[in-house]
């Protein structure tokens, strides 16, 4: 990975993407957690973009990179390519449709296929705020996430609502992965070597990186 | 309402701010990120150097992309065709004179006054010949007319049966297909016969004919297998050479198939309603996507088209009573729609009407998302539903090739923007190829919906119209030798667009190549190129690219 800027002073970078149907809410997720704000006008994704913000995890900075990707699955075939390297990911349905919530299925497997099994995923309930609409119930999805063993949590991206702890808590767990794998790995994770990657997982993809010194980019 | 309550919330969308946690917030839509500082006074820099964002300054205060103004600008653009221009174009027949060569030209190196666009489009998206007479264009718009009735019959009717599988699907306690079930909930549907309804909402003559559709789908059956062509797949693959000069046969066989199709997807239907394990077969393949997907994911897009349009709509389309802009959302099904002002859902409504028929129309491509950004200026234009179609139907002979499904006509396009990147500037190719950007996937979004995301309104339909021109020129066989006598010396190409696109990364090539060390960052700096580029600097650019470029490419 390219060497990222001294002054963007960061411990960890973290890779995530928002994967689920159209229409569903991934841009909106991702625009409030990166730049609080929310359109109910923002146009469906074509192909990929992605956004980065950094937050405190224990005593480090995380920055995350997060790839919002085209939700029709006409686009799968470019927007599975951005997986690549994907160490976390918010799997997001909306629960007042629920054929969004059926695909849910076929996303996770896409997942499961193209990225590391050591991968964070949560699955992501959003616009709990119509409630008088809800087609999923909160039970029926837990129990799904329950049985795939993915996080799961109900956001609103329009009332603000979880949508920090959602992206909060993956980033937490994934950084606990990566504490745990340098830990096996007989390496105090507070003192790796700078610029040192850590692999999740057995590919080879350098997802999590831990930063390189700010004299040598 | 779902949408009410939501607009509400959103107008006082005043929530928490980000928790104490974070430190530092960037996008890649918003210039906020660890390069801010350096890549604003850039942008700064580049904006005295050559940045606007609209070519007119009319257009410059409604624009919200659009506030910087190029000195060079007005320099660049040529004239525009004016109505007094093109009405000297045609001969008393009613035919373009000199085979429309003139006229070509003059679009190239301007664009079409906006008052005349209506007129002009459908020459340039072939669906009137540049040859045609004035008798031969109405009996074409006839004919047309009546074909998309037929469609927008065969949307209701399919509509319709997906509301009624559904209903019997709740019955019969199978249901959680909310698929095609959410479309019609509560949904009071107009009958089919009313044609009035199924018709351009905004037609002041109506259609004359009411008939047994299944007898009228027939007879267009009957039309179309009496022509001697038979239908070729492959040949719908084949327009997308260059060279492509048979555009009215792949219309026969677009027809055909789609007719074909209509009763394929009705048969599907009912197959699916007759045995619970066929629901379980279709849904098997991953690939499979269905009229009643796309009818969703069109209704989606369609209520979140932004309001950029409006103030290009022609007086008479931007004002829209409530009840009428209503009762045409209902016409299609149309939900979600309540925080929206009328004439933005009389605007949705008409995207979904024309955007299914075209997905019956074309069903190897059916719906994809970006299509309904190149409707919708289409439809701005275009007051009537039919003629906005047949426009789309033409603009989509090529552009149809960004959406197909095994994405060739995007890696062919990727590719050729490579190329062309290699030949004009081997430094910044081998950075691309340390980078492992070589490959282009950067300006994907670009090529996808031929810069809708990055140029304003008026700036497309500038560019779209220029590209237009080339694409007629090639069509209608005007070789370089007629247009090696004109001033432009480029002669009209294909792949304007990509020649175009070409030009928008190398015109960053400094960035680029000093500052860019990731694939990431150019993508962000390419789909953060919205409201800076200068479409007429752009098409120079383009032009040139072809000059020096189009014998090697």
């Amino acid at each position: 990975m390219g060497a990222y800027r001294a002054d963007d002073d960061y411990d960890y970078l973290f890779k995530v993407v928002l994967i689920g149907d159209s229409g569903v809410g991934k841009s909106n997720l991702l625009s409030r957690f990166s730049r609080n704000e929310f359109s109910l006008e923002s146009k469906s994704t074509i192909g990929v973009e992605f956004a980065t913000r950094s937050i405190h995890v224990e005593d480090k900075v995380v920055k995350a990179q997060i790839w919002d990707t085209a939700g029709q699955e006409r686009y799968r075939a470019i927007t599975s390519a951005y997986y690549r390297g994907a160490v976390g990911a918010l799997l997001v349905y909306d629960v007042t449709r629920h054929v969004t919530f059926e695909n849910v299925e076929r996303w996770l497997k896409e997942l499961r296929d193209h990225t590391d099994s050591n991968i964070v995923i949560m699955l992501v309930g959003n616009k709990a705020d119509l409630r008088h609409l809800r087609a999923v119930s909160t039970e029926d999805a837990k129990a799904f996430a329950e049985k795939e063993s993915t996080f799961f949590m109900e956001t609103s991206a329009l009332e603000s609502m979880n949508v920090e702890n959602a992206f909060t808590e993956v980033l937490t767990q994934i950084y606990r992965v990566v504490s745990k794998k340098a830990l096996e790995a007989g390496d105090d994770p507070a003192a790796l070597p700078k610029g040192q990657t850590i692999n999740v997982g057995s590919k080879d993809d350098v997802s999590a990186v831990k930063k390189v010194g700010c004299c040598s980019s | 309402m779902k949408a009410l309550k939501r607009s509400q919330t959103s107008s006082s969308s005043n929530s928490p701010s980000p928790s104490p946690s974070s430190n530092s917030s960037s996008t890649a839509t918003a210039t906020a990120t660890s390069t801010a500082a350096s890549s604003s006074s850039w942008i700064h820099l580049r904006s005295v150097l050559f940045v606007v964002a609209s070519s007119s300054p009319a257009y410059c205060a409604s624009s919200d992309r659009g506030h910087l103004k190029s000195p060079w600008s007005h320099r660049k653009r040529k004239h525009v065709l004016s109505p007094l221009r093109w009405r000297s174009f045609f001969a008393p027949d009613g035919k373009l004179r000199n085979g429309g060569v003139k006229f070509l030209k003059k679009v190239r190196s301007g664009g079409v006054d906006p008052s005349i666009r209506a007129e002009v489009w459908p020459f340039l998206l072939g669906v009137y010949e540049l040859d045609s007479s004035k008798k031969e264009r109405d009996a074409v718009r006839k004919k047309n007319r009546k074909e998309y009735v037929m469609l927008r019959r065969k949307c209701c009717q399919l509509l319709r049966h997906n509301s009624e599988t559904f209903k019997m699907k709740v019955t019969g306690g199978i249901g959680n297909n909310g698929d095609s079930g959410n479309l019609m909930e509560g949904m009071d549907f107009p009958d089919y016969e009313d044609v009035s309804a199924l018709e351009s909402p905004s037609s002041g003559d109506r259609s004359p004919f009411v008939e047994d559709s299944d007898s009228h789908s027939n007879l267009m059956l009957d039309e179309f297998s009496s022509s001697k062509r038979a239908m070729e797949p492959n040949d719908v693959s084949d327009s997308e050479s260059s060279d492509s000069d048979s555009s009215v046969d792949h219309d026969v066989n677009h027809s055909f198939l789609s007719i074909r199709s209509m009763y394929d997807t009705a048969e599907l239907h009912s197959k699916v309603d007759s045995s619970p394990s066929e629901t379980e077969v279709q849904k098997q393949p991953c690939n499979a996507e269905d009229f009643a997907t796309w009818q969703r994911i069109i209704r989606v897009d369609a209520v979140r088209a932004n309001e950029e349009w409006i103030a290009y709509s022609t007086p008479q389309a931007g004002v829209v009573s409530d009840g009428r802009a209503r009762c045409s959302a209902e016409a299609v099904g149309l939900k979600d729609y309540d925080h929206l002002e009328p004439s933005r859902i009389f605007h949705a409504a008409r995207l979904v009407a024309i955007l299914e028929a075209y997905a019956l129309y074309d069903p190897e491509i059916g719906y994809c998302q970006g299509m309904s950004d190149l409707l919708s200026p289409i439809i701005t234009v275009m007051t009537e539903d039919h003629e906005a179609f047949w426009c789309f139907v033409g603009f989509m002979r090529k552009a149809r090739h960004n959406f197909r499904l095994d994405e060739v006509g995007i890696r062919r396009q990727l590719n050729i923007i490579s190329k062309i990147i290699k030949h004009k500037d081997s430094h910044l190719y081998r950075h691309l190829e340390k980078l492992q950007a070589e490959d282009c996937f950067f300006v994907y979004r670009m090529v996808v919906v031929l810069f809708r995301r990055e140029l304003t309104f008026e700036q497309t339909l500038c560019l779209w119209e220029v590209m237009w021109a080339d694409q007629v020129a090639i069509r209608a066989g005007i070789g370089k030798s007629a247009w090696s006598r004109i001033r432009q010396r480029a002669p009209p190409t294909d792949d304007l667009l990509l020649y175009a696109i070409a030009a928008s990364v190398l015109q960053r090539r400094k960035q680029i190549t000093e500052k860019y060390s990731s694939m990431d960052e150019i993508l962000r700096e390419c789909n953060n190129m919205a409201g800076h580029l200068d479409v007429w600097k752009l098409l120079d650019d383009a032009h040139d690219l072809v000059v020096t470029l189009h014998d090697k490419i």
